[in-house]
């Protein structure tokens, strides 16, 4: 439905309420956002667009601190007075396509400061004799498409400061400039392109006499002169003048061109456009009006024939000191004038199949020689010949491809500092210099090469400052290869290659280099030695590479270092050592595009990479390759405490490992002791259940079982009340381990526990296991305590040693033993008492 | 009346500034060969005509074309894609107009002039391929602009001599 709606030609007005209703329905919030906002400020308070807008009057959003306005394409209709009062401090006006034609008296009069003034596409139909009033400061006004047809109403004359005058596609039919053009004292660009210029006559100029115009461009290209009259131009001083298709054909153009007479210009243009529709070719003597003016460069451009006779190109232009051929189809050079004056010449996008070096060699006086961006031009066999003034040869962009480069083809050519072949399809450089022995600069950059990486081809160039051979398919195989470039100072041989795809010691004698690129080269090692000559480098490229390491011996030598590109290689980090390396000096360092490793292992080099920011170019490539979770992470984004916060899980969890270690240890250690506390434990549950079989438990060591069985089991047993005891040479189960007896049998069936300390008692492992488990039972079970006996004969020296026995037997009331009758009573009567005490069934 | 008139002006004037679809237009029609152009510049549509349809068979035919600019095209370059199936197939590009001594007239021109272009095209592939397709040409200047945009479906079963 939309596209229905968009087609402003066709379908609107029979459907027009439908439209309108359509419109209703489904426009407001564009419309809204339309209406409410219709300027975009381009820069804050200071540049407003508001184009395509239904309005009169400055829009009211448009603050008075505006300079810059833009108010094309919109519908104006008229400017009335002081319209643009609202903003005073405006530079700049665009009044594009406004549907204008009205201007009226003082309708920019508070615009002081304006200085540029576009009133292009407005069919102006009544401009006031003060509309331009008030712009003290208008340097640039643009009335392009205006319907102008004449130069005498304009009201312009008072606008002294104006530097461009733009009339270009109007009707204007004259060149009669008015009288107020001696004012424009400022002007600088005159433009009538595309007019209707037809005749100029004498006197049409007369405004620009009076003053001397050597800054002044006047073009009349594009109108449709059929003759101008000779001395129209008389003593008039230009610095251009452009005629391209500005005559209605050949017969038109010769003899203007002799109406030209007496002028004076920098700069002459005359030629057509490639696509005017009719053309003038070149025929003899088109040119020879021009014997009469004086000018110092000569512009022929886009001629499209060349008739046979073309002998008299040079005829009248001869003694210009510079001439430029643009796109011309011209396949020979001209005869050549003797004594010609021609410092400078240049053939751009000409139709030359040859270099035409021999009829070149005939501008003896030649300085700058250029043949550019000729496509037919593929052959190089003639010899330039004692052109002792030349300086530089430029033949860029051709389809040059010939051999014996390049002192063969410079005879007698002493001066010769520049030489550009860049942009052609090959050459063979045979390493024979010796015409051209004084070249400064030498571009073979984008040319195929034969010669160069072999041998020593440059050895003769001793003074050479710049070299370029990027892109030649040289591979550098001979140590030699930059043999005898002693002076040198840039080095430019981008994507070449090295043998073995390694930098050896290829640049030993360039010492005085500042300037080196050899990018994308598919380098893979630099050798130790390859920079140690270069000491006075300034600028290294490396980038696009396959570099895997940033070496700081390799790099050490380059302590002038200020700029390095390291972008595009496969570095994973710059070391601790390679950072101490880079020179103080160095304030440009391009480590982007590289796989760089964002693991807490480099945290240095990433501190690192925040610090320098101001050091580093293309911070945005500069991403990270691993670990895989952090690819394509900004590296300066790389969250620095991540790595202390690993620190401290890495301590931890030591921590914790020790922790471990030492339980496992201990578990290890006292291993019966858990084991049985398990089981004790367990047995708890049993306790209850089972039920008190014995009244104790005797705790002793085997060597006393006479004693025991004398003193305690024969009383004990065989008294009133009878105790029964549980013993472990006779209760004890048989198939059972001994350690689940005496938990089993001993303590869990047992109301007390009897320990008969003894010397054996104390050496005996099993009695002080038995004893700790009868301690710790105690503290479980909360039963009864340990009936302790100490027999006589006990070793108090040893018995300190026992440290948990002593401390026990000093803690708690024990029996002691006497082999006397009436102690022997004593401890009987005791002992009953603490066992019936300890609860008897 | 005339305020309903004025108000659909006034909202298609804010539609043609809004809208993003232009109408398609018909530049040749005939047995063999229909070619159809939508401008695909959201700010203005243009027009474009071809002299002689069956001339396209040929490396080089004459067009008309004009518009008015909405950016000044001191420098001027041509992209044409050549999209078969939704797959561009062909990428064209060209400089029509750079910086300096200009060669075509139009060159130069600047935002709000009119642009009108008549005489010869030569293609920059050797000859118009047969069969349904979509040629994409876009104009941009020195800014990265574009100044025009235009989407050519061809429908082209010509015999190539």
């Amino acid at each position: 439905m939309p596209g229905l709606l968009k087609m402003p030609r066709r379908g609107v007005l029979p459907l027009r309420t439908l439209v309108v209703l359509l419109q209703l329905a489904l426009v407001p919030s564009q419309l809204a956002g339309c209406l409410l906002n219709p300027c975009l400020e381009v820069i804050a308070n200071k540049t407003f667009r508001c184009t395509g807008l239904n309005i009169s009057g400055v829009p009211a959003e448009v603050p008075n601190t505006t300079q810059n306005l833009d108010l094309s394409f919109s519908n104006l209709k008229s400017l009335g007075s002081n319209y643009f009062s609202p903003v005073p401090e405006l530079q700049l006006l665009d009044l594009t396509r406004c549907h204008l034609h009205t201007i009226e008296d003082n309708s920019f009069k508070d615009l002081p400061n304006l200085s540029t003034l576009i009133l292009t596409a407005n069919s102006l139909q009544y401009l006031g004799t003060a509309a331009f009033y008030g712009l003290t400061s208008l340097k640039k006004l643009v009335l392009v498409e205006t319907n102008l047809t004449s130069l005498t109403d304009l009201p312009i004359g008072h606008l002294h400061t104006l530097q461009e005058l733009n009339l270009g596609h109007n009707n204007i039919a004259s060149l009669k400039l008015p009288k107020y053009f001696s004012n424009l004292t400022s002007l600088r660009h005159l433009s009538f392109i595309s007019n209707k210029i037809t005749y100029i006559s004498k006197g049409d100029l007369d405004a620009l006499r009076e003053v001397n115009r050597l800054n002044l461009t006047l073009v009349l290209s594009l109108n449709n002169i059929k003759y101008i009259e000779p001395g129209s131009f008389a003593k008039i001083h230009l610095g251009e003048l452009v005629l391209r298709s500005s005559f209605e054909d050949f017969n038109g153009m010769s003899t203007s061109l002799q109406g030209l007479t007496g002028l004076h210009v920098n700069r002459l243009i005359v030629g057509e456009f490639s696509d005017s529709q009719r053309r003038v070719d070149f025929q003899s003597g088109l040119l020879s009006g021009l014997c009469h003016v004086q000018m110092q460069e000569f512009v022929l451009i886009s001629f499209r024939e060349f008739e046979d006779n073309t002998d008299t190109l040079f005829n009248c232009i001869g003694n210009i000191s510079s001439i430029r051929l643009v796109d011309l189809q011209l396949e020979e050079v001209s005869e050549v004038p003797v004594l010609s004056q021609v410092k400078q010449l240049e053939c751009k996008k000409c139709k030359f199949k040859e270099v035409p070096a021999v009829k070149l060699s005939l501008f003896k006086e030649l300085r700058v020689l250029r043949i550019t961006k000729s496509k037919h031009l593929n052959t190089f066999q003639q010899k330039f010949w004692g052109l002792s003034n030349l300086e530089v040869i430029d033949l860029s962009e051709n389809r040059l491809s010939f051999t014996s480069c390049c002192s063969p083809k410079f005879h007698a050519c002493p001066n010769l500092k520049h030489l550009n072949l860049s942009f052609n399809s090959d050459i063979s450089v045979t390493g024979d210099f010796t015409n051209v022995k004084n070249l400064l600069y030498l571009d073979l950059q984008h040319t195929k090469l034969f010669g160069p990486g072999s041998y020593p081809v440059f050895l003769s160039l001793q003074k050479l400052i710049y070299l370029d051979i990027s892109y030649t398919r040289t591979h550098v195989k001979s140590q030699c290869t930059f043999c005898g470039l002693n002076s040198l100072k840039v080095l430019k041989m981008a994507g070449n290659s090295f043998e073995n795809n390694k930098l050896a010691n290829n640049f030993k004698n360039l010492s005085h280099l500042h300037t080196l690129d050899i990018s994308s080269c598919k380098l893979v090692q630099v050798d130790q030695s390859t920079f140690d000559a270069l000491s006075e480098l300034k600028e290294l490229n490396i980038s696009n590479n396959k570099l895997l390491i940033f070496d700081p011996v390799v790099y050490k030598p380059l302590q002038a270092l200020r700029a390095l590109d390291f972008s595009n290689n496969q570095l994973s980090v710059l070391l601790d050592s390679a950072l101490e390396m880079l020179p103080d000096s160095l304030v440009l360092l391009d480590i982007s595009q590289n796989l760089f490793e964002c693991s807490c292992v480099n945290l240095n080099f990433l501190k690192w990479i925040k610090e320098k920011q101001e050091l580093l170019q293309n911070k945005e490539l500069m991403i990270c390759h691993t670990p895989a979770y952090m690819k394509n992470v900004n590296l300066s984004s790389f969250y620095l405490s991540s790595c202390q916060l690993k620190v401290s899980t890495v301590t931890s969890s030591v921590i914790m490992l020790l922790a471990a270690a030492v339980f496992l240890f201990l578990i290890y250690k006292y291993y019966f002791q858990l084991y049985y506390s398990l089981v004790l434990l367990s047995g708890c549950k049993h306790s209850a259940e089972r039920g008190d079989t014995y009244d104790a438990f005797v705790i002793h060591s085997s060597k006393d079982q006479e004693w025991v069985m004398r003193e305690l089991v024969e009383p004990l047993e065989g008294g009133t009340p009878p105790f029964q005891l549980c013993l472990y040479y006779r209760d004890f189960l048989p198939g059972v381990p001994i350690v689940t007896n005496i938990i089993q049998e001993g303590f869990l069936s047992s109301r007390n526990v009897i320990a008969v300390i003894s010397t054996d008692f104390l050496e005996s492992k099993w009695c002080s296991f038995e004893f700790d488990i009868a301690q710790s039972w105690q503290l479980v079970e909360g039963k009864a305590g340990i009936i302790m006996i100490v027999l006589e004969e006990v070793n108090k020296a040893l018995l300190r040693q026992r440290l948990g026995l002593s401390r026990y037997l000093r803690r708690n009331t024990y029996l002691e033993w006497k082999n006397k009758e009436i102690s022997r009573h004593i401890f009987w009567r005791q002992l009953t008492g603490v066992l019936l005490e300890g609860g008897k069934p | 009346m005339k305020t309903s008139d004025a108000l659909v002006l006034i909202l298609v004037l804010l539609y043609i500034n809004t809208s993003t679809e232009w109408p398609t237009h018909t530049v040749c029609k005939e047995d063999n060969l229909e070619i159809h152009y939508k401008s695909c510049d959201p700010q203005q549509d243009f027009a474009f005509s071809i002299d002689h349809c069956s001339d396209i068979t040929t490396h080089t035919f004459n067009i008309r074309g004009a518009i008015v600019l909405r950016h000044s095209i001191k420098e001027l370059y041509v992209k044409v894609d050549l999209i078969i199936n939704g797959k561009t197939v062909l990428t064209y590009s060209e400089t029509l107009c750079e910086p300096g001594h200009s060669k075509l007239i139009f060159c130069g021109k600047k935002k709000g002039e009119h642009l009108y272009y008549e005489g010869p095209v030569t293609l920059g592939f050797k000859e118009i391929p047969q069969g349904d397709y979509t040629i994409s040409a876009k104009l941009t200047n020195e800014d990265h602009v574009t100044v025009a945009c235009a989407d050519f479906t061809v429908k082209n079963y010509l015999d190539y001599y």
